[in-house]
């Protein structure tokens, strides 16, 4: 750097020396203060990038989120309802070789859990074969006995799935657990790629990323190949995103995800039953509606089958849907294989049904139901996580090592009552990332969800959603608990190295 | 024995409402204790009526209307053959090593698995203790018993419990209608291991048999899986053995699975349900009266999409 | 599209007209008053709530008070504040019918408007305000117009606001016409002159009128050019052919020429187009505005019954 003319503005530049370095595996760094490979390019653009510079960047994207209304809402704020996601500038980066195999591990897992939900839908061999209780399939409140021997295109009852995935600190990735009902958080994922390309364009062009851009496009096509067995047009099927509406805290991803899709975005007071056809109310009369790719939960979805005081279904759906007149995407009842119980068997599921073993592992998981495990865990719950099996969003979990006594006590009562809805698992370190934490760098856990479609195809798009506990130390990334994301980087090839060079001389220039 | 079952349900709506979404179990069963000979359903106003056959194996008719009515009626005629049981249950041995055994085999856990109304509360327990129920004698037996027990242990009281009404309201009360008798034998048969399920039907009143239950009026009793000799049944209302006077529509966990009329309308309107039902062997002359109608008045409740209305109400204000 | 997305279109256009009216009148009339000696005053507070068609005031007026009421009251549902706030609910929950950049024009004139606060002092200073919320509102037409397609919703934006430009044009004349000298074709002077000023200013006509007729006011051509003028926007004519417009438009798209939408409205038109303001005025210019503003209404019930709520039986029988 050339001396300047006023030598008493100092530049400062954003430095390392608040971040702590954890056993939990170190995303950027291998060692204290050595960056991996993949992450060299990104390490020296911080170091090299004024701290003001980094804090406009900064705003620059938080005006972004606030301008397009990117929000969601945080349940027991006061503030009122709507907030702004929060997000971290510095990205997440993946090396190639190590996405191949999330992407093999997560397409095997799916497949597998489609096959499941088949089973058990119909003979149930799985149960038979006395592989899994059957007690623990049917207590599940997500298990829908109206289901039963109902047959879906293409036998696809999950085709929109988000799974999160942890690293331990080996560096091997594993399951943490799957989303099967309604995954959300894909829009977020989108939004945070728009914004890194704004904020890092040069690093962002010569790193060489994926992109994820075309996720709309997928889904798209993933919903009309479950075009339903009695639809008039096969070859352009009428498909809908079912919303429960602006109050909903993924409203924002709804409408966002259907503009982008180009199909109507649609409540169910627009919808009727008709002669077990469903059809949507427009400006031009009732239009037939094929494919519906249903953001809410089950339970409301018919006020005829379900839950009677729901406002936010459509009478008669089910028979509609029973009858092969429409598709609805989830398929009903898939809770039952991401209930947190269920998915400590599902190793055993990959095996039964592909004869494979998992390539990506489960979290060590207790069944509360196991007397032995039980009470091993009410020994030891200052070390363990406990969490409640129906329940997502990070409600209804204990986290041993950050808990009170009090919470503790609580919990060992509710397990002790109902031992079928907990599990529990030891605390995992989730792995860190740097993160750009009032101008200085810091390290935060982190996990990933990456989105899997299943239409005629599994499709996988590269990165996901990355994230991270905001508050130092923090084990909860939930966005409805105060957590945030990052964009996630899966590199086209290699790790990166052989365009460090290339960078390393750009970023010397623009110094 | 064959009847000729004769259930007309009607209701009125004040004021008008629309889009009418209705399923109805009305249809009697064809198994091996039974035979539906014939069947028919007519509803006014006109509608397209389909049928599916749910898990249980029960004929569900449903259809919509989607203009404004009034009223909805709903007609049913049925004749049905009951068979005469196969040898009488005393034949069989039975024994609680063999039902659970054979429990185990087999798939019975969605009828020992607590349900939306037959569920173990305090007050079952109260309950529980109180007839010392535990697994005793032979399975048979104890049920026989307990049929009686809660015969004796309750009054039979209608319009003291609600349709949806959970089993702790008769519980405390010691009085109730036959689908409170039924929940609370399946949530108790249920405690002691024993698959049990809820009937709904009609029973035949013969001039000469006082039965607790009024004719006129669909009946609820309850069966329990007991291994070699199947589903056995149980009607505690009145304390008798499942008979040749009782007639099966549906079975399920509970009513929550099995209500003969079922629907969702919208529009903010009162709804007053009456039910005619006539039961008699087919060659019995025509009665000179009808059965009493039952009615029943409700207020508004949350009619499906009153929100529709509301929403348009409270929204937008013309200047 | 869905009938509850072009329902809510339609209103959301309805309430922002009604703001951006709303706030003209009241920033004329408070421009008067501000000149006028406090006895002239109260009377035109009387005028100006007759005008906006609002419940009256009884005895004496509270000149604070009654802007309260008309610019921020929650509870008035026509009070600027209230009509921009359910103005942007209502394209809430249609977001994904409009571009980002409606969205975000919408919401900050929102935010600007919910953050004023109206201290004693505001009165006086708040031709300012009354003159960001017509800008935001014309911004956010302007916006809707290059980057909305001009498709069916935007057709419902069209036709909200020129169904309430209709009617507040309709109102604010009748009221106008209740109280003053029946318009003559002559040159008028002084205090009457002021009066048929503001009538124009209200409509943002002055210019265009003196461009049209002169600058000397003639109660007559005035009347004439807010009722008849096919090419001055804020003319009863031109917003009935807007409607039309429209509603062709949305009878083609959605395939419902014959319905009574375009019927009533088309009936409207020819009345307008043939109609000369003598004629007018010897009928009475109250009755001929009042039918004006019943077929309007009549055009509104209409709409709701033929694209917004329609019985579904009528739909299943075709």
């Amino acid at each position: 750097m050339t001396a300047t003319a006023q030598p008493s503005r100092i530049r400062v530049q954003p430095s390392f020396v608040r971040y702590q370095y954890e056993t939990a595996y170190d995303e950027m760094f291998s060692a204290p203060g050595v960056p991996r490979e993949h992450y060299q390019a990104l390490h020296r653009t911080l170091l090299g990038m004024p701290q003001e510079e980094l804090l406009k960047r900064q705003q620059a994207a938080d005006l972004t989120f606030l301008h397009e209304g990117i929000t969601f809402t945080v349940y027991g704020s006061k503030e009122g309802t709507e907030k702004i996601f929060p997000n971290d500038l510095v990205p997440r980066i993946i090396p190639s070789i190590e996405w191949a195999k999330i992407e093999k591990g997560l397409t095997q897992r799916l497949t597998a859990l489609n096959m499941f939900l088949r089973d058990i839908y119909h003979e149930g061999r799985i149960l038979s074969e006395g592989l899994i209780p059957r007690e623990l399939v049917y207590s599940c409140k997500h298990f829908r006995g109206e289901m039963r021997g109902l047959n879906v295109p293409r036998d696809t009852y999950v085709s929109i799935c988000g799974t999160d995935l942890v690293r331990l600190p080996d560096g091997s990735f594993a399951v943490l657990e799957d989303n099967l009902r309604v995954p959300s958080g894909v829009s977020y994922m989108l939004a945070n790629r728009k914004v890194l390309k704004r904020v890092f364009p040069t690093m962002f062009r010569d790193y060489g990323v994926w992109p994820v851009d075309h996720y709309p496009q997928a889904l798209l096509a993933t919903l009309r190949s479950l075009t339903p067995e009695n639809c008039q047009y096969r070859q352009d099927p009428t498909t809908i995103l079912l919303t429960p509406g602006v109050s909903n805290s993924a409203y924002f991803e709804h409408t966002f995800l259907a503009q982008q899709m180009g199909i109507e975005l649609v409540e169910g007071r627009d919808l009727l039953v008709h002669d077990n056809v469903v059809y949507m109310r427009t400006t031009a009369g009732l239009r037939r509606v094929d494919v519906i790719y249903r953001r809410v939960d089950d339970d409301f979805l018919d006020p005829l089958c379900f839950r009677p005081d729901s406002i936010l279904g459509v009478p008669g759906l089910f028979n509609a849907y029973r009858a092969g007149n429409v598709t609805l995407a989830n398929a009903i009842g898939t809770g039952v294989a991401d209930d947190k119980a269920v998915y400590a068997y599902v190793p055993e599921i990959i095996k039964f049904y592909l004869n494979e073993e998992a390539i990506l592992p489960n979290v060590p998981t207790f069944l509360m139901t196991n007397g032995k495990h039980r009470n091993h865990v009410l020994q030891n719950l200052e070390k363990m996580v406990v969490k409640a099996v129906g329940e997502s969003g990070g409600y209804g979990m204990l986290i041993g090592p950050h808990s009170t006594a009090q919470q503790r006590e609580e919990f060992r009562a509710r397990v002790l009552a109902e031992p079928r809805n907990y599990i529990a698992q030891p605390t995992l370190s989730l792995s860190c990332a740097p993160c750009l934490i009032d101008g200085e760098v810091e390290s935060r856990h982190i996990d990933l969800r990456p989105y899997i479609l299943m239409g005629e195809k599994v499709t996988l798009v590269p990165g996901g959603l990355t994230r991270v506990a905001l508050r130092k130390g923090s084990l909860v990334v939930n966005s409805s608990q105060g957590g945030g994301s990052k964009d996630t980087w899966v590199l086209r090839e290699g790790n990166g190295e052989d365009r460090v060079a290339k960078i390393t001389s750009f970023e010397r220039k623009a110094g | 024995m064959a009847y000729s079952v004769r259930h007309i349900t009607r209701f009125r709506y004040e004021p008008a409402v629309r889009e009418s979404v209705m399923e109805v179990r009305l249809q009697p069963r064809t198994d091996m204790r039974q035979r539906c000979l014939s069947f028919s359903l007519d509803v006014t106003p006109r509608a397209n009526i389909m049928v599916y056959r749910d898990f249980f194996g029960n004929a569900v008719h449903h259809f919509d209307i989607p203009g404004q009515h009034e009223v909805v009626e709903v007609a049913a005629q049925a004749i049905v053959e009951v068979l005469p049981p196969t040898p009488s249950l005393a034949t069989y041995a039975c024994d609680w090593e063999e039902l659970d055994e054979r429990v185990a085999e087999g798939d019975y856990w969605e009828m020992l698995l607590p349900s939306h109304f037959a569920r173990p509360t305090e007050l079952l327990e109260k309950l529980r203790a109180e007839l010392k129920l535990r697994r005793q004698g032979n399975p048979l037996e104890l049920l026989q018993e307990l049929n009686t027990e809660l015969y004796e242990s309750f009054e039979y009281a209608p319009n003291t419990t609600k349709v949806d009404s959970p089993i702790d309201d008769a519980l405390e009360a010691r009085r109730g209608v036959c689908q409170d008798f039924a929940h609370i034998m399946i949530a108790l048969v249920r405690q002691l291991k024993i698959p049990c399920r809820y009937v709904s039907g009609y029973l035949y009143h013969e001039d000469k048999v006082k039965d607790r239950s009024p004719a006129g009026a669909t009946h609820a009793w309850v069966e329990a899986y007991l291994g070699e000799m199947g589903w056995v049944a149980f009607d505690p209302t009145n304390n008798l053995p499942g008979c040749e006077r009782h007639i099966r529509v549906a079975v399920g966990r509970d009513y929550a699975d099995v209500p003969p009329t079922r629907g969702v309308y919208k529009g903010e309107a009162a709804s007053e349900l009456s039910v005619l039902v006539s039961v008699a062997p087919i060659d019995a002359p025509e009665p000179e009266e009808l059965p009493p109608v039952m009615v029943i008045r409700s207020k508004p409740l949350n009619s499906a999409s009153s929100l529709a209305l509301d929403h348009q109400q409270q929204q937008q204000q013309q200047q | 599209m869905l009938s509850r997305v072009a329902d809510s279109l339609y209103w959301m256009s309805r309430y922002l007209e009604r703001a951006e009216h709303t706030a003209r009148l009241v920033d004329v009339e408070l421009q008067l008053w501000l000149d006028q000696s406090p006895e002239t005053g109260a009377g035109r507070w009387r005028f100006l709530l007759e005008g906006l068609h609002a419940p009256g005031a009884k005895g004496a007026v509270d000149a604070a008070k009654l802007m309260n009421a008309l610019v921020f009251s929650r509870t008035n549902a026509s009070s600027i504040v209230s009509c921009i706030a359910t103005a942007r609910e209502n394209l809430r929950h249609v977001r994904e019918q409009c571009s980002s950049e409606m969205w975000e024009q919408l919401n900050r004139l929102y935010l600007d408007v919910m953050q004023t606060n109206p201290d004693e002092a505001w009165m006086l200073k708040s031709h300012g305000f009354f003159r960001a919320v017509q800008e935001g509102a014309h911004l956010f037409q302007g916006i809707t117009d290059a980057t909305m397609s001009h498709g069916e919703g935007w057709q419902y934006i069209q036709l909200g606001r020129y169904v309430e430009r209709t009617d507040t044009l309709a109102s604010l004349m009748e009221a106008h016409f209740k109280r003053n000298a029946q318009p003559a074709d002559q040159v008028v002077e002084s205090a009457e002159y002021l009066e048929w000023v503001a009538l124009l200013r209200s409509c943002l006509a002055f210019e265009a009128y003196c461009k049209a007729y002169t600058a000397e006011i003639r109660p007559l051509r005035v009347a004439e050019f807010l009722i008849l003028t096919p090419e001055f926007p804020h003319s009863v004519r031109f917003s009935v052919d807007r409607i039309n417009a429209a509603l062709h438009v949305i009878g083609d798209l959605t395939e419902r020429r014959e319905k009574s939408p375009t019927r009533i409205a088309g009936r409207l038109r020819a009345q307008l187009s043939f109609s000369q303001i003598e004629e007018i005025m010897g009928q009475g210019p109250h009755s001929y505005l009042e039918n004006v503003r019943s077929e309007c209404a009549a055009i509104h019930s209409a709409i709701h019954e033929i694209y917004f709520d329609y019985p579904i039986e009528s739909e299943m029988a075709s």
